[in-house]
């Protein structure tokens, strides 16, 4: 059943590798400085060199796909996604699978009952928006600067274009290796704990973990997508929306570098903090729209009349539309494969409103007069306590979700071992580790009881009411690694 | 990098040397219209073998350079600006070489009066060619100054124009046969179309300019 499974995943990976290459290379395929076999093998080898090295690494994620608890969930979800992308790949449009992820997750979290946080709808609609703005802004930016250099350049012209192709090269090399490394694990990443993967021995040489098996095969469906499909979206990049020259490839091609470095990148972020140097704000930005922004951004300053408006109308609605198709289609096929192939599709989770459950939303802070309605009782999912709870007091949506993150009932049991089997510890210290250890085979109901535990401990303390950008990142950082310890430490049924 | 660059330094040399040959060519044609009218027919004819031999290097280089482009697919946004570039100005030196060759099978005899509006009109029309060399290398090079190079050509191809009218007119106003009126504008315009066939390649190159600028 499990290969079943892993199916849907490698699809959401073919269709990845159709859609994100386009952005990396399609800019220099279709100015013709590269042809499409050559950058389809420098995509592959830097997709699948950033999936093995880095994608089970310093982060440690489970991808987005890790916030549906079941497998068969997460089989539909990923199924949702990957058809949606596939159908609007195949008008040649490319659109942001990160948002068609979210899309599908939040049609699951409609048909499990779970409330969905209106923050990453917000984040959505603002990254069609700022991504766009923001690399078109850049691009135009670096276009300009890059004009007078160029017109007065005493470089031979074959010169110059030799070395704008290896530049198109190392700078879509870049962009490939970090799509490995950021996508693996949506692709796979939740299929982790449930590898069916034995490791293989290659003569006593070296031994090739299940783990990485898993991300092997993520990675080589990544690759049979750019090969087999990619090319029409590099069309609609390099050619269709506006005719870009090799010099307005690499321009379109750095802007969109810049920009997901300066604005997107946790690791520069974390770097100018450590330095104790102002951050510049994160901002939720898509490799699809940032792309597509920059090309838009360089038509303009090039007088903007031979941009193709009509073709940057349907990207557009095509963007919009992604995430809602996304989430009919997962709504639809979590019904059908729960209700006609009975597979199960999500984890009964229970919510209680005890004594305990009770003090700990005191002592958080929150008004308990509210929970009049609810106290001492049991709850199937969280819409029935919204609907409990809308009785009462008005509260807040991030106060109802949090009052309701205290009631859930997640039974643990702290097993280091699985973390270490599972290869999501990298991101963990040696002394975090060692505090895990000291926690072996405990067991906790709530998830704020695992952190509570955990928080006696100056590795895992949060900082109650963080302040400043340092704090607030420390903050953001453990709860990642908190979300990673919960499902992993999950009881097995 | 001088090894990733082995291969354009090589076609660079190339298109340098095609191009040293159309100077050459033109040089040799204003040094072969000297001998020419001075009388020395052997030199005259020296020449035109030389220009021969121009000619069909050139033809190798451009055939050379041209598969080197294709094979590699080197600068593939303006390799077909390139190759028309090249083949136009092969055009002035085939131009160079039927103008000589013209010359020397008919012999037409030119009174001494027409001297100095003869040698006149061959100095601008030579002129245009030189200009219109440092036109296509600042096209490779430096894409700022191929504007002024334009503007000269230009310049030596109308002068070639004035001159070479009045070289006719005077021709007609002559004293000779009506037959021998016709040879020499003949011969008269033969040299006024190669300052027309540098200008051709500028008409182009001013546009393939404008289409390399960022």
């Amino acid at each position: 059943m499990i290969f079943i499974y892993l199916l849907s995943g490698l699809f959401l990976g073919w269709s990845l590798g159709a859609n994100d290459t386009g952005n990396i290379f399609g800019a220099a395929v279709e100015t013709r400085m590269l042809k499409f076999k050559k950058a389809a093998l420098i995509a592959s080898i830097f997709i699948t060199l950033g999936a093995l090295l880095e994608g089970s690494g310093p982060s440690g994620t489970l991808g987005r796909l890790g916030s549906v608890d079941a497998l068969g969930g997460a089989f539909t979800v990923a199924l949702a996604a990957a058809i949606t992308i596939t159908v609007i790949v195949r008008l040649g449009i490319p659109v942001s699978t990160s948002q068609t992820i979210v899309g599908a997750i939040i049609g699951w979290n409609f048909f499990s009952g779970r409330l969905t946080d209106y923050g990453s709808l917000i984040t959505i609609a603002s990254s069609w928006v700022l991504a766009f703005v923001l690399s078109a802004a850049i691009a135009a930016l670096l276009f300009y600067t890059v004009k007078p250099w160029v017109n007065r350049s005493k470089r031979h012209l074959l010169e110059q274009d030799l070395i704008i192709r290896y530049a198109l090269i190392v700078v879509g090399a870049f962009g490939a290796y970090s799509l490995g490394a950021n996508n693996i694990a949506n692709v796979v990443g939740v299929f982790v704990p449930v590898s069916p993967f034995k490791d293989i021995s290659v003569g006593n040489l070296f031994t090739i973990t299940g783990l990485q098996q898993l991300y092997l095969m993520g990675a080589l469906s990544i690759v049979v997508g750019i090969y087999t499909y990619s090319h029409k979206v590099m069309r609609t990049v390099g050619k269709d929306l506006f005719h870009l020259s090799p010099i307005t490839a690499l321009v379109a091609l750095l802007a969109e570098a810049l920009v997901l470095f300066l604005f997107a990148s946790r690791g520069l972020y974390n770097l100018l903090l450590s330095l104790h140097l102002p951050t510049i704000p994160l901002v939720p930005v898509s490799s699809t729209q940032v792309i597509v922004g920059a090309v838009v951004g360089i038509g303009l300053a090039k007088g903007g009349k031979n941009i193709r408006y009509n073709i940057l109308a349907r990207i557009s609605l095509a963007w919009v539309a992604a995430p809602l198709i996304a989430f009919l289609i997962s709504y639809t096929a979590l019904f059908i494969i729960q209700n006609v192939f009975e597979q199960k599709v999500q984890q009964e989770t229970n919510y209680i409103f005890d004594r305990m459950v009770i003090t700990k939303i005191d002592r958080e802070g929150f008004s308990t007069g509210a929970l009049s309605t609810v106290n001492g009782r049991s709850f199937k999912t969280e819409r029935a306590i919204h609907q409990e709870l809308q009785a009462g007091p008005p509260l807040s949506r991030n106060e109802l979700m949090q009052i309701i993150s205290i009631a859930e009932i997640h039974e643990m049991t702290v097993d280091v071992k699985r973390l270490l089997d599972s290869g999501l510890h990298k991101g963990f210290s040696a002394a975090e580790i060692d505090v895990l250890r000291s926690l072996q085979d405990r067991s906790y109901r709530h998830k704020w009881q695992l952190r509570d535990a955990l928080g006696k401990y100056p590795e895992f303390k949060l900082f109650p009411a963080p302040e400043s950008e340092r704090q607030k990142n420390h903050n953001r950082i453990l709860t990642g690694k908190f979300d990673i310890l919960y499902r992993t430490f999950t009881k097995l049924k | 990098m001088a090894l990733l660059l082995k291969t354009t330094r090589f076609v660079e040399s190339q298109i340098d040397t095609f191009l040293d040959i159309v100077s050459d060519s033109a040089t040799t044609f204003q040094l072969a219209q000297e001998d020419y009218l001075a009388g020395r027919i052997p030199q005259f004819e020296g020449r035109l073998a030389q220009i021969r031999e121009y000619e069909h290097r050139a033809d190798d280089l451009r055939v050379s350079i041209e598969r080197f482009l294709y094979e590699r697919t080197l600068i593939p946004e303006n390799r077909g600006d390139v190759l028309a570039i090249l083949e136009n100005t092969d055009e002035v030196i085939d131009n160079i070489k039927d103008s000589l060759l013209q010359f020397s099978i008919e012999l037409p005899q030119i009174p001494h009066e027409l001297d100095d509006l003869w040698m006149q009109t061959t100095r601008a029309s030579v002129a245009a060619v030189e200009q219109l060399v440092f036109a296509v290398r600042s096209f490779f090079r430096d894409l700022a100054a191929v504007n002024n190079y334009i503007h000269k050509v230009y310049f030596f191809e109308r002068e070639a124009d004035h001159i070479g009218e009045r070289l006719r007119r005077q021709i007609f106003a002559m004293d000779i046969e009506l037959s021998r009126k016709s040879q020499l504008r003949f011969f008269a315009i033969h040299i006024e179309k190669i300052s027309d066939a540098a200008q051709n390649v500028c008409d182009r190159l001013s546009i393939y300019t404008i289409k390399r600028q960022l």
